[in-house]
């Protein structure tokens, strides 16, 4: 809109307040500080600039950390997080085996995440993934072949010697993309089914809340992993659409809410009553006036997000095989724990809970920040 | 009261039949020919004829619904692809081993983190309020597989204080010894994030003017929190942990697969591992009819507690 | 005589953030004598609830706390300065409160029987049966019909009335010496208010007890008040006694709250506003009586004939409650003049005004706009009307969008209906209506949160005369300002009808206000009319009961009591 006289004499805009407040808060500067490193971090790593040769197998199998020293798989192994491991506990004695394991890698070899046999009753050993691996491997391998293999590396490597860090920095990008993606689909589906429901309601209202008892009358999991059951086909754009279309009751209920509430506002009304059109009362009046909703909304479902896709692909439903993430991460962890080689799962563990706990704290401050009773 | 469970039981109508149409869409329509999808699970050729045959593939959608809607109704899903099982004795046999971790874990994670949120609250804005929330925070961060993963290795693994899997055919036995871990673990996880829904609740409540007048009229602090914040604060409390039930039946799914459990939950994994669509679609209609019908209950048990709601 | 509690040097201060602090009292001193009841008298931000809290220890700790220094001496002992404990045994008992809104101020879950014995088993260490007894005794004497049936009730089953008269018994179940009384009226209908402030007067004389009753609307303890206290911004303007105050007040502001209020018995062309007083003597009222009145012969320009709007709730499986919130309305609206509409809470005149603007959509009836029906008109048609009839709400804090600058809410309803042949010039027009509601230009690149109540209800009525409207509805337009912000809105309004000769239909609770604005007047009563008259001749010859029930109850401050 043009004005006669500058800009900038123009008050601060409750956002403004917002992001005032945001600032003053030293909590929400420290986590958006951190989500941010972690969002400068997958961008590097999107662009190829860091840990595009994480699938590079550069140290010997189980490179334990550097600062932990080389030699620990003989006794006198220092304390870690893990507990000692004592030299008896050999891999083939483990009685955690998944007597699935060599039917699901009959069914479907080609599928399967690498080390994604999970302990599940009786005992026999087997390794189901020989090939799978020698596969990866291959593929890894193809530009290095002759090369020393490191002893130790930063944060220790995993089976196949593949740096552990490196492959962190990997696996976040895969996870935060996917919630954030899929953060994105989701509040966007249930702004738009909210805002129509709530505001013009009767019949528009009914159908949508019809779709809305539908999708909630299956709890949420069970959705995910029908649809996952469905698509056979395994990739990065099918888990953002599951969690994305499944995903998006939370937001409408309460978007649907915001707008019933604003409808009858005295705003809106005298918006009404000086012959304001109905897109324009919904955009222009009631929008800015429930974005901060949607905002929370959005950070709420990546933290959701990014621990479905964990898990999704921790059961070999997520990402395929040749994508990492913290969620296959901690699959092939659960077995190396066993072994003492802990590193892997703390690796993918902190990561998770650092950049999780991060944006939980930022959402909490940001939904402070908005409050429109401190107004 | 009568007329009003008869309309929304006739209202639960509508939305049976959204979640068959679902159901129906994404298996038969998204999924397509069962022919394509046990390819290379079921050797017979015989065998997935007479499965298409069952499903009606090569007739119209509408006949194929109609297929659908019967095994609803007469709650015949026929045999699990992979196992041939029937489908009936499939539910009717998972659902024990389910009940018997959830309910002990229900009820004593209600207790403490309800306990808990009290206390919190009644300290609200000191350091200890803050401290516990953040750790909440953490806690809830921490992905539940490390939990599990964790928990296993130290506790049965490595301690042996409890079995590291299995289950048996007692009661007793499944309760202490094998479900005992499991209940811890989904306590463990499910706290963080009760304990701050609960303190919201809670202090929702302390801020109602109610709780002025009970301290003007010389009400001790503690009376005030355990009796006049308390049976406010159960309201939304109890009816957050009725919706919450069938859910479970899903969400331990986790648990239930690292410890061998033979519940629903590890059966939706292991049937959407080996494309056992009967199973899944069983599974899920028969799970969306219990969370209406627990809604439900959580209406009328907010009634119940609540005498401000009127049930027309 | 010895007072029964003493304020000494009482300062409270609120934390804002970390960094401010707000002195919301600043060392005031005042005495509650014995058997007696004080009026504590302000404007919202006096502080005078503040100070009230503080009597019982029951500010929020979070934030608020008494400055050392301050005493509030009861019974040898300074109540600012004892600890919890203490404080509890004599809350409730020695000293006890009620409050402005009944509803929420009684336990929801709890029977009224449950809350009332719970006071009386705690001080008085009665058991169960003999609390119970004592309980229905108390009820019968606040004047609860059939207590032994509404001991069980719980609070929801109650109207506003009977609660806060459950909360009164919950007051004085242990005879206490005082009875804080915090806007115990506000929430309530007129005619509820005047039987809540007659029982409050009885018990105090009864019970030989002391009532400390807090008020921003000095008409309302002309009847009952002994002594006065006049609050501001956190200090003591003025206290004495009550014929004093009244009747020859010293401070200017205790001068400009008396005179402001508009009175039945007098309408001058502007009401004296605050300024009047506060700037020194060399004020120039315009007291001459303004008239008021219809004279038969003016042109009508709304002619409402049988409106009538209904809603429905579901019931049943697959019933349907029909509640009638208007029924029958016909009325005539003249141009240039002012239709009054009174009534209590749930009469519908709120929801006449919004179903004229087709805000909600008439049930029956029509309304005739310079002899059209607005109501059977097509959207697009009327568009165009709409633009003419406009609306002021009640809210000021909700009836501008928080997001939008005031120079975007001026231009946006020109922009829509092409008022202005440019940006340039609507904006040009929106600094002119700026200055013509008494804003200063810089407002135009200011957003609502920067503006008080009274600002914001300027821009809300600076809004609707973007459009050149005819007819504007004024919804409880001054009911949620103070009362000295509120004669200045009225002045304002008064004004611009004179100016543009627009025509009012005033609609409020406050039968003060309504008389001083209306030359005729329509009280309804659940969804119908009861009566419609000339504004002088309504108040002075009511033909109806109900209307002279309203009347009696309207508060009639110091002169009627004197």
């Amino acid at each position: 809109m043009p004005f006669d006289k500058p800009q900038h004499v123009i008050s601060p805009s409750l956002w403004a307040l917002a992001w005032k407040r945001l600032v003053a808060s030293r909590v929400a500067m420290v986590s958006l500080g951190i989500v941010a490193a972690f969002l400068m971090l997958i961008a590097l790593s999107a662009s190829g600039l860091i840990a595009k040769d994480w699938a590079r197998e550069t140290g010997v199998n189980y490179a334990p950390p550097s600062f932990l020293g080389e030699d620990i798989e003989q006794a006198g192994q220092p304390a870690a997080p893990g507990g000692p491991i004592s030299a008896s506990d050999k891999p083939t004695e483990l009685p955690i085996q998944d007597p699935l394991a060599d039917a699901i890698a009959d069914i479907r070899g080609e599928k399967k995440a690498p080390g994604s046999e999970a302990p599940s009753g009786e005992s026999q050993t087997v390794d189901p993934l020989a090939d799978v691996m020698a596969d990866i491997r291959a593929k890894g391998t193809q530009a290095t072949v002759a090369e020393t293999r490191a002893s130790t590396l930063p944060f220790g490597a995993d089976k196949w010697g593949r740096d552990v860090l490196k492959k962190t920095i990997k696996g976040s990008e895969t996870s935060i993309f996917v919630g954030l993606a899929a953060a994105f689909v989701a509040t966007l589906l249930g702004t738009v089914f909210g805002a129509v429901a709530g505001y013009y309601g009767r019949w528009l209202d009914d159908f949508f809340n019809w779709f809305y008892s539908v999708f909630t009358a299956i709890p949420y999991l069970l959705l995910i992993l029908a649809v996952a059951a469905v698509l056979q086909q395994k990739g990065t754009l099918t888990i953002i659409l599951i969690l994305g279309l499944t995903g998006w009751t939370g937001t409408f209920r309460l978007i649907r809410g915001e707008y019933l509430k604003h409808k009858g506002r005295e705003y809106v009304q005298a918006a009404d009553a000086i012959g304001a059109s109905n897109g324009r009362r919904m955009f222009v009046h009631i929008f800015p006036n429930v974005s901060h909703v949607v905002l929370v909304q959005l950070s709420i479902y990546t933290v959701a997000f990014i621990k479905a896709e964990v898990i999704l692909s921790f059961l070999g439903f997520g990402v395929p095989v040749d994508v990492v993430s913290w969620g296959s991460m901690l699959n092939e962890a659960q077995n190396e724990l066993i072994l003492g080689k802990w590193w892997q799962l703390a690796a993918a563990g902190t990561a998770m809970a650092l950049l999780v706990t991060a944006f939980s704290l930022f959402t909490d401050e940001l939904r402070d920040a908005l409050d429109p009773k401190l107004k | 009261m009568y007329g009003y469970i008869i309309r929304r039981l006739w209202q639960m109508i509508p939305t049976l039949l959204g979640v068959i149409l679902l159901v129906f869409l994404l298996f038969n329509w998204v999924g397509g020919d069962p022919a394509y999808v046990l390819a290379g699970k079921i050797s017979s050729a015989e065998q997935i004829e007479n499965i298409r045959r069952q499903l009606g593939v090569d007739q119209p959608y509408y006949v194929q619904l109609w297929i659908f809607v019967k095994q609803v109704l007469t709650a015949d899903f026929g045999a699990s692809w992979s196992t041939n099982e029937p489908v009936s004795h499939i539910m009717t046999t998972r659902l024990g081993p389910s009940l018997t971790v959830l309910i002990p874990y229900l009820i004593l994670s209600t207790l403490v983190a309800m306990g808990l949120a009290l206390a919190v609250a009644y300290v609200r804005g000191s350091l200890t309020d803050r401290a516990v929330m953040i750790v909440c925070t953490v806690g809830l961060s921490i992905s539940i597989l490390v939990y599990i993963i964790v928990f296993q290795y130290v506790f049965a693994y490595k301690l042996g204080w409890f079995p590291v899997q299995g289950w048996s055919d007692s009661f007793g036995q499944n309760l202490v010894v094998y479900g005992s871990l499991p209940i811890i673990i989904l306590l463990v996880v499910s706290i963080a994030p009760d304990l701050r829904l609960f303190r919201t609740f809670v202090l929702d409540e302390i801020n109602h003017d109610y709780v002025r007048t009970a301290r003007a009229k010389g009400v001790s602090e503690n009376r005030i929190m355990w009796v006049h914040v308390l049976r406010n604060a159960s309201i939304p409390i109890i009816t957050h942990v009725m919706a919450q039930v069938p859910g479970l039946l899903i969400g331990a799914f986790l648990v239930e697969r690292f410890f061998s459990i033979p519940g629903i939950g590890r059966e939706v994994i292991l049937a959407v591992e080996r494309s056992d669509f009967p199973v899944i679609k069983a599974i899920t209609v028969y799970v969306a009819v219990a969370t209406m019908v627990f809604t439900l209950l959580a209406d009328l048990m907010y009634k119940a507690v609540d005498p401000r709601v009127q049930l027309k | 005589m010895e007072p029964l509690l003493s304020v000494r040097n009482l300062r409270v201060n609120f934390r804002l953030d970390e960094h401010t602090t707000f002195e919301a009292v600043k060392g005031i001193s005042f005495d509650i004598p014995k058997n007696a009841t004080v009026a504590l008298v302000g404007e919202s931000g006096s502080g005078k609830s503040v100070t009230s809290l503080s009597m019982l220890g029951l500010l929020p700790k979070e934030n608020a706390s008494v400055l050392p220094g301050s005493e509030i001496i009861y019974g040898g002992r300074n109540l600012a300065a004892l600890d919890q404990t203490e404080l509890r045994e004599l809350r409730g008992a020695d000293i006890s409160m009620i409050f402005q809104e009944p509803m929420t101020s009684l336990n929801p879950v709890f029977t009224v029987g449950f809350q009332l014995t719970e006071s009386l088993r705690l001080h008085l260490g009665l058991g169960p049966g003999a609390a119970r007894k004592r309980a229905i005794e108390l009820l019968a004497e606040v004047g609860i019909p059939d207590p032994e049936f509404k001991i069980n009730a719980y609070p929801s089953q109650m109207s506003g009335g009977q609660q806060q008269r459950v909360m009164i018994a919950i007051a004085i179940a242990c005879e206490p010496k005082l009875l804080i009384a915090d806007e115990p009226t506000t929430a309530l209908d007129v005619t509820i208010q005047k039987q809540i402030l007659d029982l409050v007067a009885e018990l105090q004389k009864k019970h030989q007890m002391s009532v400390l009753f807090i008020t921003h609307d000095l008409a309302v303890v002309g009847d009952i008040a002994d002594y006065l206290v006049v609050m501001r911004n956190g200090e003591i303007r003025e206290q004495g006694p009550a014929r004093t105050v009244f009747e020859t007040p010293r401070d200017p502001y205790t001068k400009a709250l008396l005179q402001c209020r508009p009175r039945l018995d007098r309408r001058p062309v502007r009401l004296p506003v605050i300024e009047d007083f506060m700037n020194g003597g060399g004020h120039t009222m315009n007291l001459a009586e303004r008239k008021r009145g219809l004279a038969g012969s003016d042109p009508i320009i709304l002619d409402v004939k049988n409106l009538g709007k209904n809603f429905y709730s579901r019931e049943g499986l697959f019933g349907r409650r029909k509640f009638e919130a208007v029924k029958n309305v016909s009325f005539k609206l003249p141009k240039g003049k002012t239709l009054g509409l009174v009534g209590e809470s749930g009469s519908g005149k709120t929801t006449v005004g919004l179903t004229l603007m087709r805000l909600h959509e008439a049930s029956s009836g029509e309304a005739l706009f310079e002899g059209k029906d607005i109501l059977a008109m097509s959207p697009r048609e009327f568009m165009d009307y709409k633009r003419r009839i406009q609306i002021i709400f009640q809210n000021p804090y909700a009836s501008l969008n928080p997001r939008m600058i005031i120079g975007q809410i001026l231009t946006e309803p020109m922009q829509i209906h092409g008022i202005g042949a440019s940006a340039q010039e609507r904006t040009e027009l929106a600094f002119e209506l700026l200055q013509k509601v008494g804003l200063p230009e810089v407002s135009f690149y200011k957003y609502p949160h920067e503006f008080s109540g009274g600002q914001r209800q300027r821009i809300a009525i600076a809004r609707c005369l973007t459009l050149k409207p005819d007819i504007l509805i004024c919804d409880e337009s001054v009911s949620a300002l103070d009362v000295s912000v509120q004669a200045q809105v009225l002045n304002l309004l008064q004004d611009l009808q004179d100016e543009y000769h627009l025509s009012y239909i005033f609609i409020s609770h406050d039968l003060a206000v309504v008389k001083y604005m209306s030359d005729e007047i329509m009280v309804m009563n659940q969804g119908a009319i009861v009566e419609i008259a000339n504004s002088d001749d309504i108040y002075r010859h009511p033909r109806e009961s109900y209307t002279r029930k309203l009347l009696s109850a309207i508060p009639k401050g110091w002169h009627h009591g004197a």
